[in-house]
């Protein structure tokens, strides 16, 4: 597990496994594009736009996951000064900010044709876009000093308290009864979803955390680079 | 004994340096006042929309006002080495904080009791309603200092991204707003527990206020 906090470590494993990552990616994604849009049945009240769901479900858990990684690692830095989580600090919150941004935007398309309007102040949607705007923060934080040892020690404390917003968006659908239902999946009796839209809904969750991973690892390794030049 | 005098001195140059600069402070309640004249001005001066919205409006503007106060916390000490001395006098960078958290919100805080029942005036808002907003600033206000806090210390190296600060303080103080405007329009039940909430949001800030902001400053002296 050295590659999680030595950079030469990461760089050796990252480049054992990108070629595979590759092809997994790309594999699950046409075999989760072809459940979604061929295999799976359309909901007989929302029609064809449940299909939405494949796209706006992954991209919101790793929204939340790409944080909780962020705040671990921020953690790690600020306790036993490792600056390897730094690096995956910076290169991994735009990618956290790019599935907030599709998050939000399938959301917005799948709430039109649902709820009737493009955007409620639902106690789900706002926290979402509450983290959104945390993303942005911490990437224009880190960039706005010029010594860069400060910004990402600066921006890791900056993660960590605002890591409050993880619970708070988590549980919004069962502290604040609102439009957005509650979760369908990761509930502990049986899931209340058909098994028939589960499986393509978690083989795209695969794909979206392959693809989110395989742009992490070139994000990372261009980040290494970049430091080492300096 | 030393430490307590020093912390007594150090009391009161924060004191003295206000007073000393008291337009500067003033600047900070005219544009409340500004802002709430402006927000008449572009809503219309309708009665009845500023009774409904007028709660809201007021904790808008302090909000706004108090990110004007984001750079006089630590910026000036800090780049005078000022922070350096007072840490040599005995003080701790926590002391140093805590002091400087109470300081800011005797002056940056306590002023807007006079402007606030003077907005609500112009806003037409209910007297029923502004106790509940002295009530509610009585506890908001501290977070509010407290997140101040914590941004000024955390922009102290930063010269190139000046609303950072600003946008740092309006994201952490949204639940505060929430629960407290709130306040205004549920019952005495709900009310009471929303209160209990903000308190003990209170409590966690200045429990994590000393430490973070302390930190921070660390690190930018050891960066200067």
């Amino acid at each position: 597990m050295k590659f999680l906090i030595n950079p030469n470590q990461f760089n050796k494993f990252a480049d054992i496994i990108f070629k595979p990552l590759i092809f997994l990616s790309i594999s699950f994604l046409l075999i989760g594009l072809l459940f979604a849009f061929l295999l799976s049945p359309n909901d007989y009240q929302q029609g064809s736009t449940v299909k939405i769901m494949y796209i706006h479900v992954p991209a919101a858990w790793l929204a939340l996951i790409t944080f909780f990684i962020m705040t671990v690692y921020s953690i790690l830095g600020l306790a036993f000064k490792t600056p390897f989580s730094f690096i995956i600090n910076s290169a991994i919150a735009p990618i956290g900010a790019t599935f907030t941004l599709i998050c939000l935007l399938t959301g917005s398309l799948w709430g039109k044709p649902m709820w009737g309007t493009w955007w409620v102040w639902d106690a789900r949607l706002t926290s979402v876009a509450i983290l959104f705007i945390l993303y942005l923060i911490i990437i224009f934080l880190k960039n706005s000093f010029s010594n860069v040892v400060v910004g990402e020690k600066i921006t890791a404390i900056l993660i960590i308290v605002g890591s409050i917003n993880l619970p708070i968006i988590k549980f919004s659908v069962d502290w604040w009864n609102t439009l957005h239902q509650p979760a369908s999946i990761s509930k502990l009796s049986s899931p209340s979803i058909d098994p028939s839209m589960l499986k393509p809904l978690l083989i795209m969750t695969v794909a979206f955390t392959f693809i989110g991973l395989l742009v992490a690892i070139m994000r990372i390794k261009a980040e290494i680079m970049n430091r080492k030049i300096k | 004994m030393r430490i307590f005098s020093s912390i007594s001195a150090l009391f009161k140059r924060e004191f003295q340096i206000t007073y000393r600069n008291f337009s500067d402070l003033m600047s900070i309640f005219i544009f409340f006042l500004l802002a709430v004249i402006i927000f008449v001005f572009s809503v219309g001066p309708n009665k009845e929309i500023f009774n409904e919205i007028g709660v809201g409006i007021i904790w808008t503007l302090i909000l706004l006002s108090n990110t004007l106060s984001l750079k006089k916390i630590f910026q000036n000490d800090f780049d005078n080495n000022n922070l350096i001395l007072f840490h040599m006098s005995g003080l701790s960078y926590e002391i140093i904080v805590i002091i400087k958290i109470i300081t800011i919100w005797l002056f940056f805080q306590i002023p807007f009791f006079v402007v606030i029942p003077i907005s609500s005036i112009l806003l037409n808002v209910d007297f029923v309603n502004i106790k509940t907003i002295f009530l509610s600033f009585l506890i908001g206000s501290p977070i509010i200092t407290c997140i101040t806090t914590i941004s000024g210390s955390m922009n102290l190296l930063n010269k190139k991204n000046f609303a950072i600060g600003s946008l740092i303080i309006m994201i952490f103080s949204i639940p505060v707003i929430i629960f407290v405007v709130n306040l205004t329009n549920v019952s005495i039940e709900i009310a009471n527990a929303q209160i209990k909430i903000l308190l003990g949001i209170m409590f966690f800030f200045f429990a994590i206020t000393p430490w973070v902001s302390a930190t921070c400053i660390k690190l930018g002296l050891q960066n200067k």
